[in-house]
């Protein structure tokens, strides 16, 4: 009698559970549908406009980037620079950034990456496109990364076309964030660091801007492509081995005797910054107490009752409502106040390390004429080599007055020493040679800066437009005849330089 | 039916319900909900939402779903409200009989109250104390009933969260 109690209550519970086993299954598949975002194909994942039907709040934001066209020419705005790059690309042509979308253009019309007449000419190697754009980890995945890293830039001028976007930091299915550049995990390792994947979501969100906004240069690396032949790659790396400071990217620029150019007008070895955002960015306020770069840079916003991260980049301060004001709660006037004295503080002393940067070269230059030897002048060039290493760290990268203004004005400070060192000991080189009261030539315009660096400005403008006339007209052709990018997306990036305006 | 062939059928069918058993402790992730693991709380979509906009507030950081969820007061407490919202959640996932804006219970909120001022103690103990006469933290239907989030009313899920609020968001994605 029992059994039979045992029988009925097991075929009870079987049939329950057979119903809530079907009930659990059929959910469960529920699940992965709804969790399952829009796929990006495969060929289209460094194709912007390919994203725009899936995420069309980020798109049409990412495309606001456009927004704010106007050209500044620093080189006009600060002409020291000039002579400060005597003999580098930027003595040519140096402009304030300007959004993402532009970037892919303004690569290809800045005067440094001059003008090339086919794949295998012009001054710069294929690294330059590294930051520009969502084809370059398509290239890198399609050609390998020591082949992408080899030759001149105009080798990848009719792939890489799209300007910095989704495929950049996204995952192409989920929309994950992700890296799709190898150097960055191979740097954190280097410096002891967490990877991206290792890294917290809060961490990632910088992680996947420090793809870019990193000091970096380019290490020159031997390969055999699949004929035997040697190659040599330039392949973008971070100085990260000794940290993440300019002492200890200096540190193992020495060490591995990196040096980016020799300044012309005073023989100096420079070291020349690239744009150490992320690195300063860590050791301020902000950095400090774990606030993403997305946080501020890209707010949560609505749109009707969807809450999502504006995709349009820009200065926090144009956003401050959604940015600043979620922590700080005094008035945005008073805190643009308080950013606009930093500002102030940080110009000041990069004004004053400048022109004693600038006078330390032109002294130098002074002193080689009468006939100074390079022995006596090797102190003196260490000096303006560390001084001009500080200065540009301190400078080269967006904002740093305000993301670290006391390593800023650490850096300068530091640097206007050293600057000042060189100049001293300048004077007894001088007064050796019987010159007494030289004073440096006068570079307050960017035409006489210029003419002190050697810069032929006239015949690279017009070198350069003739490139826009031919090759650059050619890339694009193929570009919309291959379907990687439309006419509607470029129309509006082509409309000013510095030395153009349509 | 002979006694001996009931016996065995009996038993062949008490085993089968308890293999059965062990697959549906397998296939409804049963064990996840004894973990703190907030992604157990997306085990299925009805909460994706709530756990996005949570995972995008100032308290992912430090406070995950238990710690306001749950009553901290002690095991007893703590299993007796799991064991009840369990049972409620699966019922009405199962019947389907839950609206797509999802409101907390009453019993539910008296529990994130408690924790909000157990987690912020220092800075609104003053509050507590005069919490008599400004704000009566238990019954809403007085004048004086309040609760934290009838102010702040942002905390931590924002004002706006239905199932169309956060779409393509990347929380949802944790679990494959």
């Amino acid at each position: 009698m029992k059994y039979k109690y045992l029988l009925i209550v097991s075929v009870v519970a079987i049939g329950a559970m057979i119903f809530l086993a079907s009930s659990i299954k059929g959910r469960e598949k529920e699940r992965i549908e709804i969790n399952q975002g829009p796929e990006i194909a495969h060929q289209d994942r460094a194709k912007n406009e390919a994203w725009e039907r899936y995420y069309p709040r980020q798109y049409s934001s990412w495309k606001k980037t456009k927004e704010g066209t106007d050209i500044k020419d620093m080189l006009k705005a600060k002409p020291q620079l000039a002579v400060l790059w005597a003999g580098y690309g930027f003595a040519k042509d140096y402009n304030a950034p300007r959004g993402h979308y532009y970037a892919v253009q303004d690569n290809r019309n800045s005067l440094r990456t001059g003008a090339p007449v086919d794949s295998k000419t012009g001054p710069m190697p294929t690294a330059c496109w590294t930051c520009k754009s969502p084809d370059v980890p398509r290239m890198i995945e399609e050609d390998g990364e020591l082949e992408f890293f080899t030759g001149k830039w105009a080798k990848y001028g009719t792939e890489i076309v799209n300007p910095i976007g989704c495929y950049n930091c996204h995952n192409p299915k989920t929309a994950e964030l992700e890296v799709h550049v190898p150097y960055l995990d191979r740097s954190l390792k280097a410096a002891g660091l967490p990877t991206f994947e290792e890294s917290t979501y809060q961490e990632k969100r910088n992680l996947v801007c420090a793809q870019c906004h990193v000091e970096y240069y380019f290490k020159k690396t031997e390969w055999q492509d699949e004929n035997g032949n040697k190659q040599v790659a330039k392949v973008v790396t971070l100085p990260w081995k000794y940290g993440l400071t300019a002492e200890g990217a200096e540190k193992y620029y020495d060490e591995v005797g990196h040096t980016d150019f020799k300044n012309k007008i005073s023989g100096t070895p420079i070291l020349k910054t690239q744009h150490p955002g992320y690195e300063l960015f860590k050791t301020g306020i902000h950095g400090q107490k774990g606030v993403s770069c997305a946080d501020c840079h890209m707010p949560y916003t609505q749109d009707g009752a969807v809450k999502y991260s504006d995709h349009q980049l820009q200065n926090p301060l144009n956003t401050m409502d959604r940015s600043c004001m979620n922590c700080h709660r005094e008035s945005e006037k008073k805190l643009k106040e308080i950013v606009a004295r930093k500002y102030e503080r940080k110009d000041q002393l990069a004004e004053l390390t400048m022109d004693n940067l600038a006078k330390a070269h032109l002294e130098t230059a002074k002193a080689m004429e009468v006939g100074a030897t390079d022995e006596e002048l090797k102190v003196i060039r260490s000096d303006i080599r560390k001084s001009q290493w500080r200065w540009d760290y301190a400078v080269a990268s967006h904002a740093s007055f305000f993301h670290a203004p006391e390593e800023t004005l650490r850096l300068l400070a530091v640097g206007n020493e050293y600057a000042m060192k060189a100049r001293i000991k300048l004077v007894s080189v001088l007064a050796k040679y019987g010159v007494m009261n030289y004073s440096a030539p006068d570079f307050s315009t960017k035409e006489s800066a210029q003419a002190l660096a050697g810069v032929p400005l006239e015949k690279l403008v017009k070198a350069k437009l003739e490139f826009k006339k031919t090759l650059e007209a050619e890339w694009i052709k193929q570009a919309i005849a291959r379907k990687l990018i439309s006419n509607e997306t470029l129309k509006d990036a082509d409309k000013e330089s510095s030395y153009f305006k349509k | 039916m002979k006694e001996s062939n009931l016996k065995k059928i009996s038993i062949s069918a008490f085993f089968i319900a308890i293999v059965f058993f062990g697959y549906l402790v397998y296939a409804s992730k049963m064990s996840s909900y004894l973990s703190d693991d907030p992604k157990a709380c997306i085990n299925c979509h009805v909460m994706n939402t709530q756990y996005a906009t949570w995972q995008h507030s100032s308290h992912a950081r430090d406070a995950r779903c238990v710690d306001c969820h749950l009553p901290h007061d002690g095991f007893f407490r703590k299993y007796k409200t799991k064991a009840i919202d369990g049972w409620k959640h699966s019922k009405a996932f199962t019947l389907n009989s839950y609206d797509p804006a999802i409101k907390i219970s009453k019993e539910g909120a008296v529990i994130v109250q408690e924790n909000c001022v157990s987690c912020h103690k220092s800075i609104v103990s003053n509050i507590v104390i005069n919490a008599t006469k400004y704000h009566n933290f238990k019954d809403p239907e007085l004048i004086t009933g309040r609760k934290c989030w009838d102010c702040h009313k942002t905390v931590p899920h924002g004002k706006v969260r239905a199932t169309t609020t956060t779409p393509g968001n990347i929380g949802v994605k944790e679990v494959k």
